[in-house]
């Protein structure tokens, strides 16, 4: 919102009011307008929520308190259009840089640094190996990179200009426990920053494709998922360091998610098992156009995280049940993991001979009911606009009563399996993670 | 339920739970006990893991309005939230100027797209109408 304000502002010189609930004031006034826009553009604070309230609520709002100054809403929303502007909000061209950050930190006992890594939220709060030089030389010897290389500019939320180089992803490495092997994999991470944030529960998920995955014994078989690799679980927890650190995600000021995310403690990091694949199906990497001999690590952004709960049942074919959990995703993208033994049912029994007919078949025959389709209001955010520009299927999803079904996966490409597990129970997951394009790791060897 | 029948049904070996030593991990003799603090004065020198943000370009906000007789503010819809979130309160707006300020001419718009997209061409439709004030909401 600040980004369009301030192109009516600086474009057109017209005065602009932005009214907004009170996460995204203290965003737009307090971060974004210091370190991404320039522009300190005037807002009022609309209570919370505003969404699906009746008229009278919504009235009581405009007669009410605006939540930034205190004062009732119109007056403050005229003097935002009609007071003089202030000396700070009349200031142009660069300003001095932020003071900056010293390469060392002031000398200090272990605990001393504990604390002080904690207080300046440096941390998922466990404890981290405090990077000494020592520790951070030997990191830089995972890659050939110089330590002084920028890995990236517009690294901060938006892109905001946060440039950080290969040296401080590997303080944050040392940080996460990772070892120099590791390195590569997470200077790639750290290269596709920012990542995506919301005040809805969204988290990332990490898969690990090619010959890296065995040169750092990474875990794609049993209990993958969990907590019993030292690689995946290293790896996942460096990109909360990064995402905090240097990206700058800062709860209540950079950040806003209300509920937040479990997944986002270690970002459900693990390697795709290439080998466990039936005859036909390629690994992910390789459906994204690289070559298997490529290492690629990719993110993927989501919601939802469905089990599959128990074991495939003889007289419910496996992507019967896929498809009915599919039902409750919002249908703009949906990635299924699943064990190799899921993987090879599909293959042998059902007949799907590659990942791109099993997400064919979904696409036909996942449904939902209008209503509820656009009962998500992230689908209703982003497509909804879209049918009411008349669009299609959108437009015409949008006219029909609420009961009716409709088949919300109009891509079938945008239905992914990725095979991990151990095949000790033939279980999967429906997601609705979406993935970025792959990065190269080799690139940062 | 016999909780040996209910783990047969879960698909889980009551024998495997009960007991499989080659399973169990023991700590070594000679390990530090959980939970034990390794309290030290030793100095320590740490790399910054802090990055240093860069500010941009500051630009001054527009003129503000001297009065609003005689004016025409645009509310624009922004469609945050989707599918009309906030056209209510926007109509509330509009009817508040009404009712208490009727020499103010405001006219509401949607914002072409969704909310994460720009709308250059309303930004423009704005400017040649003589757009003399915006207000953008709501977002949240």
């Amino acid at each position: 919102m600040s980004l369009e304000a301030g192109e009516i502002e600086q474009k057109y010189r017209i005065p602009v009011v932005a009214a907004a609930g009170s996460n995204v004031v203290a965003f737009g006034i307090g971060a974004n307008a210091t370190y991404n826009t320039g522009m300190p553009i005037r807002y009022v604070g609309v209570p919370f929520p505003f969404s699906g309230q009746p008229r009278s609520v919504l009235k009581g709002y405009i007669e009410g308190k605006d939540t930034v100054s205190g004062k009732p809403m119109m007056q403050a929303i005229i003097e935002g259009l009609t007071q003089p502007l202030t000396e700070h909000e009349r200031m142009s061209g660069i300003l001095p840089e932020a003071q900056p950050e010293p390469r060392l930190l002031a000398a200090d006992t272990e605990d001393n640094l504990q604390r002080l890594f904690k207080e300046r939220c440096w941390t998922d709060f466990n404890p981290v190996i405090i990077p000494t030089q020592e520790r951070v030389a030997a990191m830089l010897k995972g890659t050939s990179h110089k330590p002084d290389e920028i890995v990236k500019s517009g690294a901060g939320t938006f892109g905001t200009r946060r440039p950080f180089t290969v040296e401080k992803v590997a303080v944050l490495a040392v940080m996460a426990g990772a070892k120099p092997e590791y390195f590569p994999v997470i200077l790639a991470l750290a290269s596709m920053v920012p990542y995506q944030d919301s005040t809805t529960s969204i988290a990332q998920m990490i898969v690990v494709n090619g010959p890296i995955r065995k040169e750092i014994d990474m875990n794609s078989g049993l209990g993958a998922l969990g907590p019993n690799n030292d690689a995946n679980s290293v790896i996942g927890r460096s990109m909360t360091l990064i995402h905090k650190i240097i990206q700058g995600y800062d709860e209540g000021v950079t950040g806003f998610a209300s509920l937040s995310n479990p997944l986002r403690y270690d970002n459900l990091c693990f390697a795709e098992n290439e080998e466990a694949l039936p005859q036909g199906w390629e690994p992910l990497h390789v459906q994204m156009g690289h070559k298997p001999t490529d290492s690629i690590l990719t993110i993927f952004t989501g919601w939802n995280f469905i089990n599959s709960t128990g074991w495939v049942e003889q007289h419910y074919a496996p992507q019967m049940l896929m498809r009915d959990y599919m039902s409750t995703l919002s249908g703009m993208s949906a990635t299924l993991i699943m064990d190799p033994s899921v993987a090879e049912l599909l293959n042998d029994v059902q007949g799907f001979k590659t990942k791109d007919m099993l997400g064919e078949w979904l696409s036909q025959n996942v449904e939902k009911t209008a209503a509820s389709y656009w009962g998500n209001s992230i689908v209703s955010s982003m497509l909804g606009p879209l049918g009411a520009q008349g669009l299609e299927p959108y437009a015409s999803w949008k006219k029909v009563p609420g009961e009716t079904l409709i088949k919300p996966f109009t891509n079938p490409k945008s239905i992914r399996a990725v095979v991990v597990g151990g095949n000790t129970a033939s279980v999967w997951f429906a997601t609705d993670f979406m993935p970025e394009k792959g990065t190269s790791i080799d690139a940062w060897r | 339920m016999d909780r040996r029948k209910m783990l047969a049904l879960l698909g889980v070996s009551p024998t495997l739970v009960a007991g499989a030593p080659s399973y169990a991990r023991t700590a070594p003799a000679s390990a530090p006990s959980a939970g034990a603090s390794v309290v030290t004065d030793r100095m320590i020198t740490a790399v910054n893991p802090a990055v240093t943000p860069q500010l941009p370009k500051r630009i001054p906000l527009a003129p503000r309005l001297d009065k609003l007789d005689g004016k025409t503010i645009y509310l624009v819809d922004t469609d945050w939230g989707g599918m009309g979130q906030n056209d209510g309160i926007l109509q509330e707006m509009q009817a508040w100027f009404a009712e208490h300020m009727p020499a103010v001419k405001t006219i509401i718009k949607v914002k072409k797209g969704n909310f994460v997209t720009d709308d250059p061409a309303l930004w423009k439709e704005i400017a040649d109408a003589k757009g003399d004030g915006v207000v953008l909401g709501v977002a949240g």
